[in-house]
């Protein structure tokens, strides 16, 4: 019998937005701390945040179909707290509500705590963890039954989150774009990480007993998912950043760096980066294939 | 203590597919909703072989992974040990369908709910213990009973044919095969 995925692009665009809002948040933080002048740029941080999980949460209401009909049921999803989806939905809802805050707090041009800010940022972290546990207490499939699936999701959601903030940047607060060098240095290396555990996590997988796990590494690297691996993802998502960043912040001379060029090169990199992020969710999710249906890749 | 479990032959299943279908008329399912899967096995060698039928179906895990990752409590081990789902409580995340190791659930197109395999609770909650796949089977490769009484027939042909859950230990199965 032929295997269709259980969770499809909706899920997808949902761990993605959900990564992305937290590593949007982290981002406001870090600028907040690094670089206190760039006030432009934390709002738009703290902008982004919310308004991608809400959109993400939206999409995953409107999935849940049995429960997007019966609206009163979500309210039971506070039962289980055996359920991982349980915990997401704790740290999901107290991060909205401290990102929406701090939002309010920063448009109305009040001080925002320091506590809060921290507060927001521990829930973003809960939030990018749990996406990759969700999907990693699942032992039917190797592909995601292994505790290096959360660190990953948590790296690649702090680096869309960074790439995110940063595009916005480049077009909205130029000048504050050149001064964060602190905050592009560190995110220079979250690529680099993230290719470390990809391939850690496709050795891991390919090792599995059940030839499931041999079977979905193949459907990346080789089968249905290979152009969308190698060229969106690998390429696209973390080489072409990973150069491009190394270029500007090393080699290019300040000049060139702080140009108009040298900030369209960055974007260029940081587009890359939300691409590669939303390829990762959406391969991860659509080629595990489970340990109890017999499915060869090449089919 | 009941804890009911079936017993299912695959050394005398024909793979005809009547247990499927009897278990669409009697829960009433959609034509597209299926409690019970068929995977095949080739099995010998040249030129001695032979295909397998083996129908999947809910295990009723003692341990079920779908009820432990359930965030609202629908899927849930209930009485007797069968593994059940409260449509009521359902919302339809789909999460218990990622969890299950056998890929024995379905999502009902028109309620959104998750549905499985029930063991036919009409019957074993009147005290007549049976399933109408039991019922259907014109092999009777299948055996329904109480796994928890040693006299009971599901549990002597449990062990005289040594049958043994589909995939080992993955989890405490409640439906054993013969193959």
């Amino acid at each position: 019998m032929t295997y269709e995925p259980i969770w499809g692009t909706i899920i997808a665009w949902y761990l993605f937005l959900a990564g992305l809002g937290g590593g949007a948040f982290v981002t406001a933080v870090f600028i907040r701390f690094k670089h206190p002048g760039c006030t432009r740029l934390m709002r738009i941080g703290r902008i982004i945040a919310p308004a991608v999980v809400v959109i993400g949460l939206c999409l995953l209401m409107f999935d849940a179909a049995a429960g997007f009909a019966h609206p009163l049921r979500f309210a039971l999803l506070l039962t289980n707290f055996g359920s991982v989806m349980t915990w997401g939905v704790v740290f999901l809802a107290v991060f909205v509500v401290v990102a929406l805050i701090v939002l309010v707090l920063d448009l109305l041009k009040k001080a925002v705590p320091e506590w809060l800010d921290i507060v927001g940022m521990v829930m973003g972290l809960c939030v990018a963890v749990y996406t990759g546990c969700l999907l990693g207490v699942c032992q039917g499939f190797p592909l995601w039954n292994t505790a290096l699936l959360p660190i990953l999701f948590l790296v690649s959601a702090v680096s869309t989150g960074m790439a995110a903030v940063l595009l916005a940047g480049v077009f909205a607060a130029p000048a504050e774009f050149n001064e964060v060098v602190v905050l592009k240095k560190f995110h220079f290396w979250l690529p680099v990480v993230e290719l470390v555990l990809v391939a850690a996590l496709l050795f891991v997988t390919s090792a599995n007993p059940s030839p499931a796990g041999w079977e979905s590494v193949a459907a990346l690297l080789m089968g249905n998912w290979a152009v969308c691996f190698w060229l969106l993802f690998v390429v696209m998502g973390l080489v072409l950043p990973t150069v491009l960043e190394c270029w500007m912040l090393w080699i290019a001379s300040h000049e060139l760096e702080t140009s108009r060029t040298g900030q369209m090169v960055s974007a260029l990199s940081d587009a890359g980066v939300l691409i590669g992020g939303f390829v990762l969710r959406l391969m991860i999710v659509s080629a595990a294939l489970p340990i109890t249906i017999v499915q060869p890749w090449m089919l | 203590m009941t804890r009911y479990g079936m017993l299912i032959d695959t050394t005398k299943c024909v793979g005809c597919y009547a247990c499927r279908t009897a278990c669409q008329r009697q829960n009433n399912l959609e034509p597209d909703e299926d409690f019970i899967r068929y995977e095949r096995a080739e099995t010998g060698t040249f030129p001695k072989v032979a295909v397998e039928t083996v129908p999947m179906q809910c295990m009723h895990c003692d341990d079920a992974p779908c009820a432990s990752v359930c965030p609202t409590g629908a899927a849930h081990v209930g009485a007797g040990g069968i593994v059940a789902v409260d449509q009521g409580r359902c919302i339809g995340c789909l999460y218990c369908m990622s969890a299950c190791p056998y890929q024995v659930r379905v999502r009902n197109a028109k309620t959104g709910a998750v549905d499985k395999c029930r063991f036919c609770v009409v019957h074993t909650e009147k005290g007549g213990a049976s399933c109408t796949c039991v019922d259907a089977c014109p092999t009777h490769a299948r055996i329904f009973g109480d796994l928890d009484n040693p006299d009971s027939e599901v549990s002597r042909a449990i062990v005289e044919k040594h049958a043994k859950p589909i995939a080992g230990d993955l989890t405490r199965a409640k439906v054993y095969y013969v193959r």
